[in-house]
């Protein structure tokens, strides 16, 4: 047995190539059991977003990768060995939990693939047991854990949300505020959206072709006007984006003065994201005017990702001892079937030497033999008791990894056969393997 | 033991402001908690002198310059609390715990005796006029510490800086709320104490013309703050900067009128 992890990731292969692996959420458990069958594994989680595809499996008899490498290979329709990548015991644990922790993500620190692997692991149940599943729950612990004992998901790390972030260091929340956006393109499309998740209560579309604005705002229950109109309308607004293709400044500092006249000391923050710029920038010097453009968003974006990359070494202080105490707990596990051989064997040899002795004892009446019988199986619980009792205490304090390679060294044994993981053999168990 | 317990009240105090500032100087989250608990005990501690002020002079700390101060400092530290535990945040501390440590080494470093006049009658009245001036005051304090942040934070914004005011600060929004409530509290507090000053001035006949000058100019500028952004529907930066500059001219009052020469050990 040993613990596995083989995928493709962004690190690894272009959206092109990835988008071709992804597997649906409904799909999940089906392709989990595939994987199980294919590579005769004992368990399988099947992690897969828009970023990486994984298979965690834990092996049986037979090696998995090849049989998984074959599956991405046929799915993918050209060989994916070259672009996988594959982590082993202690390894595989590491990375899920620098996935967890967005560590491994695109954007560092994002929150999503939290709820991702979460996703991932409850989909394939069907398909996992008992050491996948304590994996991924340690897994969501130390994600939640570096989450809340760093600050590597703290600040906007795209310039979406860094728009959001701005906006948010003026208004507080955005829910119940008015937003107007100038241009109906793709861009005004996904500010648009981004205000409407934010809670936004009035939005407004103006653009010169108002068929697009009533379009754009009909998409998301908006308000569409004319460009025209759109002036008359700013003294309402707290937050004006201008995202038109104009080939020059459309918004001066005379119309924006002109309606701040309207509108008591509230504040507008002026997000302009078009390229060129719609906003003159003499606007940005207006009384409680606030404006930004693309090149602040992304020094907010930046510097929040500068931040965050600071946060990595305390993150890792916290995933390096989890993964320790996980492996711990495997070792823990591996003790079991170990202690079991080790009784299995001793009582095999009690009982060779047993029916050697009693065969040149043949004078001695049934009583005798069932006496001596009966003290060879005494003396051998006396015996076994105390390795057998320091042994498991080992194995519960998380030094079981070395007594059990102790007692297999010192006693020969032999690998055992069974069906659970916890019947597993120390010798082929993930924990005994890597020592 | 009354100035142990204010020595201990002011290094809370700092150390909160110390502890407040610590995101400043390196990537870390606020220290939420940590800053609440340092006020806690300093808040805890300072009433604890102020009591055994009380048990030891028969008397609350109200009048005298010493005792006035240390309840000035203790209301506000109470104030500054009570905003951090509801807001969730700690950047109010970072002026407010050091103004609070600075009134309060004020009063130890002043006679911590009653004031003699206290005595001449109506002590319950003219206690509960300075219980109720002093909240006043402190709301007021609070209201310009927002203030002073809301431009501080408003100039790096405008500035497009986005250094560590942008990212440990409140929203602009949040700051001027606390602005408007301090305001409109301190103004209920200092009118409440305004009226029972004069009902007992009028009653005992007992006034001091410094004093009435500086509560009725403290009065006024809250008036005017409350005016200003109730009916005239001031806000943001005018609001914070109106009420920054007219606590800092109170202040000044208070400094030039000490120096004109009140009586020693009073208040003014």
């Amino acid at each position: 047995m040993a613990l596995i992890v083989a995928g493709v990731s962004h690190h690894t292969a272009p959206l092109e190539l990835r988008e071709r692996l992804v597997v649906a959420a409904g799909d999940t458990l089906a392709a989990a059991q595939r994987i199980l069958d294919a590579c005769h594994a004992r368990e399988i989680v099947l992690l897969s977003t828009c970023n990486r595809t994984e298979v965690y499996a834990v092996e049986g008899d037979a090696e998995a990768l090849p049989a998984i490498w074959e599956l991405f290979s046929a799915q993918l329709g050209e060989d994916v060995s070259s672009i996988g990548y594959v982590r082993r015991d202690r390894d595989a644990v590491a990375h899920l939990y620098h996935v967890t922790a967005g560590m491994d993500s695109m954007i560092l620190g994002e929150a999503q693939i939290h709820g991702q692997v979460r996703d991932a692991w409850e989909r394939s149940r069907g398909a996992s047991g008992a050491v996948l599943s304590r994996l991924f729950q340690s897994a969501l612990m130390v994600g939640g854990r570096v989450r809340n004992e760093t600050s590597i998901g703290r600040g906007a790390a795209s310039t979406s949300s860094a728009a959001v972030q701005l906006a948010s260091k003026i208004f507080g929340s955005l829910s119940g505020r008015s937003a107007m956006v100038l241009g109906a393109g793709e861009m005004a499309e996904l500010a648009l959206e981004c205000l409407v998740n934010e809670g936004v209560r009035t939005a407004i579309v103006a653009n010169r072709t108002h068929e697009r604005a009533e379009a754009l705002a009909e998409r998301y229950q908006a308000q569409a006007l004319h460009y025209d109109e759109c002036w008359s309308r700013l003294p309402d607004v707290d937050l004006l984006i201008c995202s038109t293709a104009a080939p020059h400044a459309i918004v001066g500092v005379q119309q924006i003065a002109g309606s701040l006249k309207g509108r008591g000391d509230r504040p507008l923050c002026i997000l302009d994201i078009a390229v060129p710029r719609d906003v003159e920038p003499e606007v940005g010097a207006l009384s409680n005017v606030f404006l930004y453009d693309l090149d602040d968003l992304r020094t907010v974006a930046a510097s929040n990702l500068e931040r965050r990359r600071d946060e990595l070494p305390a993150a890792e202080t916290v995933i390096g001892p989890e993964v320790e105490k996980y492996w711990e707990w495997l070792a823990g596990l591996a003790a079991v079937p170990v202690l079991r051989t080790f009784r299995t064997q001793m009582d095999q040899l009690r009982d060779s030497e047993l029916t050697e002795t009693l065969r040149k004892l043949d004078h001695l009446s049934p009583r005798d033999r069932e006496a001596i019988e009966h003290f060879s199986r005494a003396l051998m619980n006396k015996f076994l008791h105390e390795p057998s009792v320091r042994l498991r205490a080992a194995a519960a304090n998380g030094r079981g990894l070395g007594v059990v390679d102790a007692l297999r060294y010192l006693f020969d044994l032999r690998a055992a056969d069974g069906a659970s993981p916890a019947a597993d053999d120390a010798s082929e168990s993930p924990a005994a393997r890597e020592r | 033991m009354i100035v142990i317990a204010h020595v201990i009240a002011i290094t809370c105090y700092i150390a909160a402001a110390g502890l407040a500032a610590t995101p400043f100087a390196r990537p870390i989250p606020a220290p939420v908690r940590g800053v609440v608990a340092l006020l806690s005990v300093g808040v805890s501690v300072h009433l604890v002198a102020l009591l055994a002020y009380a048990w030891q002079f028969g008397e609350p700390p109200l009048t005298g310059l010493g005792p006035a101060l240390s309840t000035a400092a203790f209301l506000v530290a109470v104030t500054l609390l009570v905003v951090e535990m509801l807001a969730h945040e700690v950047s109010l501390t970072l002026v407010t715990a050091p103004m609070a440590a600075l009134v309060t080494i004020g009063a130890i470093a002043s006679p911590m005796l009653p004031s003699p006049t206290a005595s001449t009658g109506g002590a319950s009245w003219l206690g509960l006029h300075i219980a109720l001036s002093f909240l006043g005051l402190a709301a007021f304090a609070a209201a310009a510490a927002a203030g002073v942040m809301y431009l501080l934070e408003s100039r790096e914004l405008k500035s497009r800086k986005f250094g560590a005011i942008f990212r440990f600060f409140p929203p602009l929004e949040t700051l001027d709320r606390v602005n408007h409530l301090a305001i409109v509290c301190g103004w209920i507090a200092l009118t409440l104490g305004t009226a029972l000053a004069i009902g007992y001035a009028i009653v005992y006949r007992d006034a001091d013309h410094l004093k009435v000058i500086w509560g009725i100019a403290a009065w006024g500028a809250v008036t005017a703050l409350t005016v200003g952004r109730v009916v005239a529907g001031w806000q943001s930066a005018r609001a914070a900067i109106w009420s920054s500059a007219f606590f800092i001219a109170i202040i000044a009052l208070y400094v030039a009128f000490r120096a004109i020469g009140p009586r020693a050990g009073e208040f003014l």
